[in-house]
Protein backbone atom coordinates (compact mmCIF):
# COMPACT_ATOMS: atom_id res chain seq x y z
CA UNK A 1 0.00 0.00 0.00
CA UNK A 2 1.61 3.88 -0.79
CA UNK A 3 0.16 7.14 -0.31
CA UNK A 4 0.54 8.03 -4.00
CA UNK A 5 -2.58 9.84 -4.69
CA UNK A 6 -3.00 9.73 -8.72
CA UNK A 7 -4.98 12.83 -9.03
CA UNK A 8 -3.10 15.66 -6.63
CA UNK A 9 0.31 13.35 -6.90
CA UNK A 10 -0.23 12.74 -10.74
CA UNK A 11 -0.72 16.55 -11.04
CA UNK A 12 1.93 17.92 -9.51
CA UNK A 13 4.31 14.60 -11.40
CA UNK A 14 1.91 15.83 -14.97
CA UNK A 15 2.74 19.70 -14.46
CA UNK A 16 6.85 19.22 -13.70
CA UNK A 17 6.79 16.98 -16.72
CA UNK A 18 5.25 19.61 -18.80
CA UNK A 19 7.48 22.12 -17.73
CA UNK A 20 10.55 20.11 -17.87
CA UNK A 21 9.83 19.20 -21.35
CA UNK A 22 9.26 23.34 -22.64
CA UNK A 23 11.54 24.74 -21.08
CA UNK A 24 14.36 21.58 -22.67
CA UNK A 25 12.43 22.29 -26.27
CA UNK A 26 12.53 25.76 -25.98
CA UNK A 27 16.57 26.43 -26.35
CA UNK A 28 17.24 24.23 -29.13
CA UNK A 29 16.82 27.13 -31.46
CA UNK A 30 20.07 28.94 -30.31
CA UNK A 31 22.32 25.76 -31.51
CA UNK A 32 23.98 26.38 -34.48
CA UNK A 33 27.38 24.68 -33.60
CA UNK A 34 28.56 21.70 -32.31
CA UNK A 35 30.49 24.12 -29.60
CA UNK A 36 27.09 24.90 -28.56
CA UNK A 37 25.63 21.63 -28.72
CA UNK A 38 28.70 20.21 -26.19
CA UNK A 39 29.82 23.00 -24.28
CA UNK A 40 27.16 25.81 -24.19
CA UNK A 41 29.15 28.04 -26.21
CA UNK A 42 31.28 28.37 -23.52
CA UNK A 43 29.05 30.68 -21.98
CA UNK A 44 27.96 28.84 -18.72
CA UNK A 45 28.05 31.43 -15.26
CA UNK A 46 28.69 30.29 -11.35
CA UNK A 47 24.79 29.56 -10.38
CA UNK A 48 24.04 27.64 -13.53
CA UNK A 49 26.44 25.83 -13.16
CA UNK A 50 26.31 24.97 -9.59
CA UNK A 51 22.42 23.90 -10.22
CA UNK A 52 23.99 21.73 -13.22
CA UNK A 53 26.99 20.16 -11.59
CA UNK A 54 24.55 19.34 -8.38
CA UNK A 55 21.35 17.83 -10.23
CA UNK A 56 23.56 15.97 -12.77
CA UNK A 57 25.53 14.11 -10.17
CA UNK A 58 22.13 13.43 -8.15
CA UNK A 59 20.61 10.75 -9.91
CA UNK A 60 17.77 8.26 -8.28
CA UNK A 61 20.50 5.92 -8.42
CA UNK A 62 22.57 8.10 -6.08
CA UNK A 63 20.00 8.43 -3.92
CA UNK A 64 19.50 4.42 -3.70
CA UNK A 65 23.12 3.60 -3.11
CA UNK A 66 23.47 6.66 -0.92
CA UNK A 67 20.58 5.36 1.43
CA UNK A 68 21.93 1.81 0.86
CA UNK A 69 25.07 2.86 2.78
CA UNK A 70 22.80 4.41 5.21
CA UNK A 71 21.00 1.24 6.07
CA UNK A 72 23.92 -1.24 6.04
CA UNK A 73 26.84 1.26 7.24
CA UNK A 74 24.54 3.68 9.74
CA UNK A 75 26.30 7.18 9.49
CA UNK A 76 29.43 6.06 8.80
CA UNK A 77 28.32 5.45 5.14
CA UNK A 78 28.11 8.64 3.90
CA UNK A 79 32.05 8.94 4.38
CA UNK A 80 32.50 9.25 0.36
CA UNK A 81 30.39 12.10 0.05
CA UNK A 82 32.46 14.21 3.10
CA UNK A 83 35.80 12.96 0.54
CA UNK A 84 34.50 14.21 -2.23
CA UNK A 85 33.02 17.92 -0.49
CA UNK A 86 36.98 17.89 0.73
CA UNK A 87 38.59 16.59 -2.80
CA UNK A 88 36.20 19.04 -4.98
CA UNK A 89 36.79 22.08 -2.03
CA UNK A 90 40.28 21.64 -2.53
CA UNK A 91 40.67 21.39 -6.43
CA UNK A 92 37.98 23.87 -6.70
CA UNK A 93 40.37 26.40 -3.70
CA UNK A 94 43.57 25.70 -5.76
CA UNK A 95 42.51 25.16 -9.42
CA UNK A 96 44.37 21.68 -9.25
CA UNK A 97 44.31 20.37 -12.91
CA UNK A 98 40.99 21.81 -13.83
CA UNK A 99 42.29 25.48 -14.54
CA UNK A 100 45.07 24.07 -17.18
CA UNK A 101 42.56 22.00 -18.27
CA UNK A 102 39.79 24.94 -19.00
CA UNK A 103 42.72 27.37 -20.63
CA UNK A 104 44.00 25.03 -23.29
CA UNK A 105 40.51 25.00 -24.64
CA UNK A 106 39.39 21.41 -25.24
CA UNK A 107 36.17 20.29 -25.35
CA UNK A 108 36.73 16.92 -23.71
CA UNK A 109 39.92 15.53 -21.87
CA UNK A 110 41.01 12.96 -24.59
CA UNK A 111 41.56 15.70 -26.61
CA UNK A 112 44.37 17.37 -24.38
CA UNK A 113 45.95 14.05 -24.47
CA UNK A 114 46.87 14.31 -28.16
CA UNK A 115 48.73 17.59 -27.25
CA UNK A 116 51.25 15.68 -25.03
CA UNK A 117 50.75 11.76 -25.81
CA UNK A 118 49.57 11.73 -29.79
CA UNK A 119 46.49 10.59 -31.52
CA UNK A 120 46.59 6.86 -30.66
CA UNK A 121 46.58 8.04 -26.55
CA UNK A 122 43.38 9.95 -27.36
CA UNK A 123 41.79 7.57 -29.30
CA UNK A 124 42.70 4.77 -26.79
CA UNK A 125 41.64 7.55 -23.75
CA UNK A 126 38.03 8.07 -25.55
CA UNK A 127 37.66 4.30 -25.72
CA UNK A 128 37.79 3.71 -21.74
CA UNK A 129 36.53 6.94 -20.94
CA UNK A 130 33.04 5.30 -22.91
CA UNK A 131 33.25 2.09 -21.54
CA UNK A 132 33.77 3.24 -17.91
CA UNK A 133 30.89 5.75 -18.47
CA UNK A 134 28.48 3.98 -20.37
CA UNK A 135 28.69 0.80 -17.92
CA UNK A 136 28.37 3.02 -14.56
CA UNK A 137 25.49 4.29 -16.83
CA UNK A 138 24.17 0.89 -17.78
CA UNK A 139 22.36 0.43 -14.41
CA UNK A 140 20.77 4.14 -13.40
CA UNK A 141 17.35 3.15 -15.24
CA UNK A 142 16.37 0.00 -14.25
CA UNK A 143 17.51 1.16 -10.46
CA UNK A 144 15.85 4.48 -11.04
CA UNK A 145 12.38 2.69 -12.13
CA UNK A 146 12.30 0.13 -9.11
CA UNK A 147 12.50 3.09 -7.23
CA UNK A 148 9.36 4.85 -8.82
CA UNK A 149 7.56 1.66 -9.26
CA UNK A 150 7.85 0.80 -5.40
CA UNK A 151 6.96 4.31 -4.11
CA UNK A 152 4.17 5.15 -6.27
CA UNK A 153 2.97 1.53 -5.98
CA UNK A 154 2.71 0.97 -9.72
CA UNK A 155 2.49 -3.33 -10.93
CA UNK A 156 6.05 -3.91 -11.40
CA UNK A 157 5.56 -5.28 -15.31
CA UNK A 158 4.89 -0.91 -15.80
CA UNK A 159 8.99 -1.06 -15.31
CA UNK A 160 10.05 -1.33 -18.34
CA UNK A 161 7.42 0.75 -20.50
CA UNK A 162 7.91 3.75 -17.95
CA UNK A 163 11.68 3.49 -17.97
CA UNK A 164 11.63 3.41 -22.08
CA UNK A 165 9.23 6.93 -21.91
CA UNK A 166 11.12 8.31 -19.17
CA UNK A 167 14.47 8.02 -21.29
CA UNK A 168 12.81 9.13 -24.91
CA UNK A 169 11.73 11.94 -22.97
CA UNK A 170 14.98 13.04 -21.71
CA UNK A 171 16.38 11.86 -25.18
CA UNK A 172 14.14 13.96 -27.36
CA UNK A 173 15.46 17.45 -25.59
CA UNK A 174 19.02 16.56 -25.00
CA UNK A 175 19.12 15.77 -29.24
CA UNK A 176 17.55 19.10 -29.93
CA UNK A 177 19.10 21.33 -27.48
CA UNK A 178 22.72 19.55 -26.24
CA UNK A 179 24.56 21.32 -23.52
CA UNK A 180 21.73 24.12 -23.66
CA UNK A 181 18.92 22.37 -22.94
CA UNK A 182 20.83 20.35 -20.31
CA UNK A 183 21.62 23.58 -18.71
CA UNK A 184 18.37 25.10 -18.74
CA UNK A 185 16.23 21.63 -17.58
CA UNK A 186 19.29 21.37 -14.71
CA UNK A 187 18.20 24.46 -13.05
CA UNK A 188 14.78 23.78 -12.96
CA UNK A 189 15.48 20.03 -12.19
CA UNK A 190 18.01 21.35 -9.28
CA UNK A 191 14.94 23.42 -7.97
CA UNK A 192 12.16 20.84 -7.23
CA UNK A 193 14.58 18.19 -6.54
CA UNK A 194 16.45 20.07 -3.71
CA UNK A 195 12.55 20.89 -2.67
CA UNK A 196 11.56 17.75 -2.26
CA UNK A 197 15.12 16.35 -0.99
CA UNK A 198 14.34 19.16 2.14
CA UNK A 199 10.94 18.54 2.83
CA UNK A 200 10.95 14.60 2.94
CA UNK A 201 14.31 14.98 5.19
CA UNK A 202 12.75 17.60 7.62
CA UNK A 203 9.74 15.59 7.53
CA UNK A 204 12.25 12.08 9.16
CA UNK A 205 13.61 14.19 11.03
CA UNK A 206 10.17 15.21 12.59
CA UNK A 207 8.56 12.29 12.78
CA UNK A 208 11.29 9.64 13.41
CA UNK A 209 13.45 12.09 15.42
CA UNK A 210 16.76 12.38 15.84
CA UNK A 211 17.09 10.04 19.13
CA UNK A 212 15.66 7.48 17.16
CA UNK A 213 18.09 7.52 14.13
CA UNK A 214 20.93 7.26 16.52
CA UNK A 215 19.60 4.67 18.79
CA UNK A 216 18.69 2.35 15.12
CA UNK A 217 22.04 3.01 14.55
CA UNK A 218 24.22 1.88 17.92
CA UNK A 219 21.66 -0.86 18.32
CA UNK A 220 22.38 -2.62 14.89
CA UNK A 221 25.84 -1.19 13.99
CA UNK A 222 27.49 0.06 17.45
CA UNK A 223 30.42 2.31 17.33
CA UNK A 224 31.03 1.25 13.51
CA UNK A 225 28.06 2.74 12.56
CA UNK A 226 29.47 6.38 13.28
CA UNK A 227 33.21 5.81 12.66
CA UNK A 228 34.51 4.39 9.48
CA UNK A 229 37.72 3.30 10.99
CA UNK A 230 36.42 0.87 13.68
CA UNK A 231 33.19 -0.48 11.31
CA UNK A 232 34.35 -3.99 9.91
CA UNK A 233 33.01 -3.73 6.56
CA UNK A 234 35.35 -0.60 5.82
CA UNK A 235 38.10 -0.02 7.68
CA UNK A 236 41.29 2.42 6.56
CA UNK A 237 41.20 0.56 3.42
CA UNK A 238 37.33 1.56 2.52
CA UNK A 239 38.51 5.12 3.55
CA UNK A 240 41.53 5.10 1.71
CA UNK A 241 40.09 3.49 -1.33
CA UNK A 242 37.07 6.18 -1.38
CA UNK A 243 39.95 8.73 -0.90
CA UNK A 244 41.22 8.07 -4.47
CA UNK A 245 38.35 7.12 -5.69
CA UNK A 246 36.64 10.83 -5.53
CA UNK A 247 39.72 12.79 -5.80
CA UNK A 248 39.94 11.11 -9.11
CA UNK A 249 36.71 11.59 -10.16
CA UNK A 250 36.49 15.20 -9.07
CA UNK A 251 39.43 15.85 -11.46
CA UNK A 252 38.62 13.44 -14.72
CA UNK A 253 34.62 12.57 -14.52
CA UNK A 254 33.48 13.84 -18.05
CA UNK A 255 30.20 14.82 -16.56
CA UNK A 256 31.74 17.02 -13.61
CA UNK A 257 34.42 17.86 -15.63
CA UNK A 258 31.90 18.81 -18.92
CA UNK A 259 30.96 22.12 -16.15
CA UNK A 260 34.60 23.40 -15.82
CA UNK A 261 34.51 23.39 -20.07
CA UNK A 262 31.02 25.01 -20.02
CA UNK A 263 32.31 27.60 -17.80
CA UNK A 264 33.09 31.43 -19.26
CA UNK A 265 36.50 30.61 -18.01
CA UNK A 266 38.96 28.91 -15.80
CA UNK A 267 37.80 30.68 -12.68
CA UNK A 268 33.93 30.53 -13.20
CA UNK A 269 34.80 26.89 -13.10
CA UNK A 270 36.57 27.07 -9.86
CA UNK A 271 34.23 28.96 -8.52
CA UNK A 272 31.54 26.28 -9.34
CA UNK A 273 33.61 23.57 -7.51
CA UNK A 274 34.55 25.21 -4.27
CA UNK A 275 30.79 26.45 -3.97
CA UNK A 276 29.48 23.23 -5.42
CA UNK A 277 31.98 20.80 -2.88
CA UNK A 278 29.27 20.90 0.68
CA UNK A 279 26.71 19.62 -2.23
CA UNK A 280 28.50 16.05 -1.91
CA UNK A 281 27.89 16.00 1.63
CA UNK A 282 24.32 16.44 1.27
CA UNK A 283 24.33 13.87 -1.64
CA UNK A 284 25.35 11.09 0.77
CA UNK A 285 24.33 12.07 4.18
CA UNK A 286 20.59 13.08 3.48
CA UNK A 287 19.57 9.56 1.68
CA UNK A 288 21.70 8.14 3.79
CA UNK A 289 19.50 9.70 6.89
CA UNK A 290 16.58 8.10 4.72
CA UNK A 291 18.19 4.24 5.10
CA UNK A 292 18.64 4.98 8.81
CA UNK A 293 15.28 6.32 9.04
CA UNK A 294 13.97 3.08 6.79
CA UNK A 295 16.04 0.24 9.69
CA UNK A 296 14.70 2.19 11.88
CA UNK A 297 11.02 1.69 10.64
CA UNK A 298 10.84 -1.74 8.90
CA UNK A 299 13.84 -3.41 10.48
CA UNK A 300 16.03 -5.63 8.68
CA UNK A 301 15.09 -6.34 5.19
CA UNK A 302 16.24 -8.95 2.42
CA UNK A 303 17.07 -6.83 -0.16
CA UNK A 304 18.38 -3.40 1.24
CA UNK A 305 18.58 -1.26 -2.42
CA UNK A 306 14.91 -1.57 -1.67
CA UNK A 307 14.76 -0.61 2.28
CA UNK A 308 14.21 3.22 1.33
CA UNK A 309 11.70 3.10 -0.94
CA UNK A 310 9.25 0.80 0.53
CA UNK A 311 9.40 3.03 4.00
CA UNK A 312 8.78 6.58 2.20
CA UNK A 313 5.90 4.94 0.21
CA UNK A 314 4.37 4.93 3.46
CA UNK A 315 5.66 7.60 4.84
CA UNK A 316 5.27 10.56 3.09
CA UNK A 317 1.66 11.68 2.90
CA UNK A 318 -0.45 12.81 -0.03
CA UNK A 319 0.82 15.98 -1.37
CA UNK A 320 4.26 15.43 -0.21
CA UNK A 321 4.34 12.23 -2.23
CA UNK A 322 3.98 13.60 -5.75
CA UNK A 323 7.14 16.52 -4.76
CA UNK A 324 8.75 13.55 -3.79
CA UNK A 325 8.44 11.62 -6.82
CA UNK A 326 8.56 15.38 -9.23
CA UNK A 327 11.81 15.39 -7.39
CA UNK A 328 13.03 12.40 -8.33
CA UNK A 329 11.94 12.38 -11.76
CA UNK A 330 13.83 15.91 -11.40
CA UNK A 331 17.20 14.09 -10.36
CA UNK A 332 16.90 11.32 -13.01
CA UNK A 333 16.13 13.32 -15.98
CA UNK A 334 18.84 15.60 -15.31
CA UNK A 335 21.43 12.96 -14.38
CA UNK A 336 20.46 11.10 -17.99
CA UNK A 337 20.60 14.13 -20.44
CA UNK A 338 23.76 15.15 -18.95
CA UNK A 339 25.31 11.44 -18.85
CA UNK A 340 23.84 10.95 -22.37
CA UNK A 341 25.13 14.24 -23.62
CA UNK A 342 29.00 13.63 -22.18
CA UNK A 343 29.56 10.37 -23.55
CA UNK A 344 28.36 10.70 -26.49
CA UNK A 345 31.13 14.48 -26.42
CA UNK A 346 33.47 11.78 -25.93
CA UNK A 347 32.93 9.36 -29.07
CA UNK A 348 32.24 12.24 -31.40
CA UNK A 349 35.17 14.35 -30.38
CA UNK A 350 37.85 11.13 -29.81
CA UNK A 351 36.35 7.84 -30.69
CA UNK A 352 35.69 9.54 -34.44
CA UNK A 353 38.19 11.92 -34.43
CA UNK A 354 40.51 9.42 -36.69
CA UNK A 355 37.64 9.52 -39.32
CA UNK A 356 37.61 13.15 -39.32
CA UNK A 357 40.02 13.08 -42.61
CA UNK A 358 39.11 16.77 -43.56
CA UNK A 359 36.94 19.67 -41.31
CA UNK A 360 33.43 18.74 -41.19
CA UNK A 361 30.61 21.17 -41.06
CA UNK A 362 28.83 22.18 -38.43
CA UNK A 363 25.45 20.90 -39.65
CA UNK A 364 26.94 17.74 -40.19
CA UNK A 365 29.20 17.62 -36.67
CA UNK A 366 25.50 18.49 -35.12
CA UNK A 367 24.13 15.10 -36.60
CA UNK A 368 26.44 12.91 -36.21
CA UNK A 369 26.05 14.11 -32.63
CA UNK A 370 22.61 13.52 -32.40
CA UNK A 371 22.59 10.48 -33.94
CA UNK A 372 25.09 9.15 -31.36
CA UNK A 373 23.02 10.19 -28.32
CA UNK A 374 19.99 8.79 -29.52
CA UNK A 375 22.51 5.01 -30.10
CA UNK A 376 23.49 5.74 -26.43
CA UNK A 377 19.77 5.87 -25.53
CA UNK A 378 19.07 2.87 -27.33
CA UNK A 379 21.98 0.85 -25.95
CA UNK A 380 21.42 2.19 -22.27
CA UNK A 381 17.17 0.81 -22.92
CA UNK A 382 18.91 -2.78 -23.77
CA UNK A 383 21.52 -3.02 -21.25
CA UNK A 384 19.35 -1.65 -18.62
CA UNK A 385 16.74 -3.90 -19.24
CA UNK A 386 18.91 -7.03 -18.73
CA UNK A 387 21.99 -6.08 -16.85
CA UNK A 388 21.39 -8.04 -13.40
CA UNK A 389 23.25 -6.34 -10.40
CA UNK A 390 24.99 -8.18 -8.33
CA UNK A 391 26.50 -6.95 -4.43
CA UNK A 392 26.02 -3.48 -3.65
CA UNK A 393 25.33 -0.95 -5.73
CA UNK A 394 27.91 1.95 -5.13
CA UNK A 395 30.50 -1.29 -4.86
CA UNK A 396 29.94 -1.87 -8.76
CA UNK A 397 29.86 1.67 -9.53
CA UNK A 398 33.50 2.24 -7.61
CA UNK A 399 35.13 -1.06 -9.46
CA UNK A 400 33.69 -0.01 -12.74
CA UNK A 401 34.63 3.23 -12.61
CA UNK A 402 37.87 2.63 -11.01
CA UNK A 403 38.82 1.15 -14.77
CA UNK A 404 38.00 4.71 -16.03
CA UNK A 405 39.10 6.83 -13.50
CA UNK A 406 42.86 5.52 -12.42
CA UNK A 407 44.07 5.70 -15.64
CA UNK A 408 42.65 9.23 -16.63
CA UNK A 409 43.17 10.88 -13.48
CA UNK A 410 46.70 9.49 -13.72
CA UNK A 411 47.12 10.65 -17.04
CA UNK A 412 45.58 14.10 -16.57
CA UNK A 413 47.96 14.93 -13.96
CA UNK A 414 51.01 14.08 -15.87
CA UNK A 415 50.00 15.82 -18.87
CA UNK A 416 49.73 19.20 -16.82
CA UNK A 417 52.55 18.85 -14.26
CA UNK A 418 54.54 16.13 -15.87
CA UNK A 419 57.02 17.40 -18.55
CA UNK A 420 58.87 13.45 -18.92
CA UNK A 421 55.41 12.39 -18.97
CA UNK A 422 55.03 10.15 -22.67
CA UNK A 423 52.68 7.71 -24.68
CA UNK A 424 54.62 4.85 -23.23
CA UNK A 425 53.52 5.70 -19.56
CA UNK A 426 50.28 6.70 -20.77
CA UNK A 427 49.65 3.54 -22.70
CA UNK A 428 51.24 1.38 -19.28
CA UNK A 429 48.82 3.45 -17.01
CA UNK A 430 45.13 2.55 -19.60
CA UNK A 431 46.28 -0.60 -19.35
CA UNK A 432 47.16 -1.51 -15.84
CA UNK A 433 44.23 0.13 -15.30
CA UNK A 434 41.73 -1.41 -16.79
CA UNK A 435 43.58 -5.29 -16.04
CA UNK A 436 43.38 -5.19 -12.28
CA UNK A 437 39.77 -3.92 -12.03
CA UNK A 438 38.97 -6.53 -15.16
CA UNK A 439 40.65 -9.49 -13.61
CA UNK A 440 39.20 -8.46 -10.14
CA UNK A 441 35.29 -9.02 -11.49
CA UNK A 442 36.57 -11.89 -13.16
CA UNK A 443 37.97 -13.53 -10.15
CA UNK A 444 34.84 -12.78 -7.90
CA UNK A 445 32.64 -15.07 -10.60
CA UNK A 446 35.05 -17.90 -11.17
CA UNK A 447 34.07 -20.64 -8.25
CA UNK A 448 37.82 -21.70 -8.23
CA UNK A 449 38.66 -18.14 -7.33
CA UNK A 450 35.74 -16.45 -6.01
CA UNK A 451 37.31 -17.22 -2.13
CA UNK A 452 40.55 -15.23 -2.89
CA UNK A 453 38.48 -12.26 -4.53
CA UNK A 454 36.91 -11.95 -1.17
CA UNK A 455 40.00 -12.21 0.90
CA UNK A 456 41.58 -9.50 -1.28
CA UNK A 457 38.31 -7.39 -1.45
CA UNK A 458 36.98 -4.76 -3.60
CA UNK A 459 38.77 -1.83 -1.29
CA UNK A 460 42.37 -3.32 -2.01
CA UNK A 461 41.84 -4.09 -5.27
CA UNK A 462 41.09 -0.51 -6.06
CA UNK A 463 43.54 0.75 -3.76
CA UNK A 464 46.32 -1.55 -5.85
CA UNK A 465 45.09 -0.06 -9.46
CA UNK A 466 45.73 3.59 -8.29
CA UNK A 467 48.65 3.14 -6.93
CA UNK A 468 49.91 0.78 -9.97
CA UNK A 469 48.61 2.67 -12.50
CA UNK A 470 50.55 5.55 -11.13
CA UNK A 471 54.13 3.24 -10.77
CA UNK A 472 52.97 2.30 -14.73
CA UNK A 473 52.93 6.17 -15.97
CA UNK A 474 56.47 6.45 -14.38
CA UNK A 475 58.00 3.50 -15.51
CA UNK A 476 56.72 3.71 -18.89
CA UNK A 477 57.71 7.16 -19.38
CA UNK A 478 61.66 6.69 -18.07
CA UNK A 479 61.72 3.35 -20.34
CA UNK A 480 60.61 5.45 -23.54
CA UNK A 481 64.09 7.15 -25.19
CA UNK A 482 64.34 10.70 -24.72
CA UNK A 483 63.47 12.54 -28.22
CA UNK A 484 62.66 15.87 -29.46
CA UNK A 485 58.64 15.48 -29.12
CA UNK A 486 58.17 13.68 -25.78
CA UNK A 487 60.39 16.26 -24.52
CA UNK A 488 57.33 18.87 -24.49
CA UNK A 489 56.74 21.30 -20.91
CA UNK A 490 53.77 20.29 -19.09
CA UNK A 491 50.48 21.74 -20.29
CA UNK A 492 50.10 23.90 -17.31
CA UNK B 1 27.15 11.88 17.95
CA UNK B 2 27.53 15.72 17.87
CA UNK B 3 29.54 15.23 14.62
CA UNK B 4 26.90 13.44 12.80
CA UNK B 5 24.04 15.81 14.08
CA UNK B 6 26.22 19.40 12.92
CA UNK B 7 26.77 17.56 9.60
CA UNK B 8 22.86 16.76 9.62
CA UNK B 9 21.90 20.17 10.70
CA UNK B 10 24.54 21.88 8.03
CA UNK B 11 23.18 19.64 5.41
CA UNK B 12 19.41 21.15 5.67
CA UNK B 13 20.63 24.47 6.67
CA UNK B 14 22.89 24.71 3.84
CA UNK B 15 21.10 23.13 1.22
CA UNK B 16 18.13 25.35 1.97
CA UNK B 17 19.85 28.39 1.19
CA UNK B 18 21.71 27.76 -1.74
CA UNK B 19 18.53 26.69 -3.28
CA UNK B 20 17.29 29.89 -3.21
CA UNK B 21 20.15 31.58 -3.88
CA UNK B 22 20.59 29.65 -7.01
CA UNK B 23 16.81 29.42 -8.08
CA UNK B 24 17.23 33.66 -7.94
CA UNK B 25 20.87 34.01 -8.99
CA UNK B 26 20.55 31.19 -12.05
CA UNK B 27 17.68 32.36 -13.71
CA UNK B 28 19.84 35.54 -14.29
CA UNK B 29 22.35 33.48 -15.69
CA UNK B 30 20.76 31.58 -18.56
CA UNK B 31 19.14 34.95 -19.68
CA UNK B 32 22.64 36.40 -19.93
CA UNK B 33 23.76 33.56 -21.17
CA UNK B 34 21.46 33.12 -24.15
CA UNK B 35 21.39 36.78 -24.51
CA UNK B 36 25.31 36.65 -25.43
CA UNK B 37 24.46 33.43 -27.80
CA UNK B 38 22.34 35.74 -29.93
CA UNK B 39 24.70 38.92 -29.35
CA UNK B 40 27.58 36.23 -31.14
CA UNK B 41 25.01 34.74 -33.71
CA UNK B 42 24.51 38.33 -34.72
CA UNK B 43 27.95 39.35 -34.86
CA UNK B 44 28.77 36.45 -37.02
CA UNK B 45 26.39 36.78 -39.23
CA UNK B 46 27.18 40.71 -39.81
CA UNK B 47 30.81 39.60 -40.36
CA UNK B 48 29.60 37.05 -42.74
CA UNK B 49 27.49 39.34 -44.74
CA UNK B 50 30.53 42.01 -44.51
CA UNK B 51 33.40 40.12 -45.66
Amino acid sequence: MTNFNWLLDGSIVGLYLLATMAAGLMVRKYVGKVEHFLVAGREMDVYLGIASLAATEFGIVTCMYTAQNGYEKGFAGATPGILMAIAMAVVGLTGFVIKPLRDSGVMTIPELFEKKFGPRIRWAAGVVIVLGGLLNMGVFLRTGGQFLVLVSGLDVKYLEIMMTALLVGVAIYTILGGMLSVLVTDYMQFIVMSAGLIVVTILILMNVGWENLVNTVQTHYGAGGFNPFINPTMGWQYVLFNLMLNTAAVLTWQTIIARVLAAKDADTGRKVYTRTSFFFVCRFLIPGVWGIAALASLGPVANSLEAMPRYLSTAVPPGLMGLLIAAMLAADMSTDSSYMLTWGSVIYNDIMAPFRKTRWSEKRGLFWNRSIIAFIGVFLLLYGLWYPLKGDLWTYLGVTGTIYLASISVLLIACCYWRRANSWGAGAAILISAVIPITYLVMEQLPSTANLAKTIGPYYSGIATYLLSGAAMVIGSLLKPQSGTNLQEGIA
Amino acid sequence: HWFWWFMTMACVVWYSTITIYVAIKGGADIKHMLARLDATKAREAREEREG
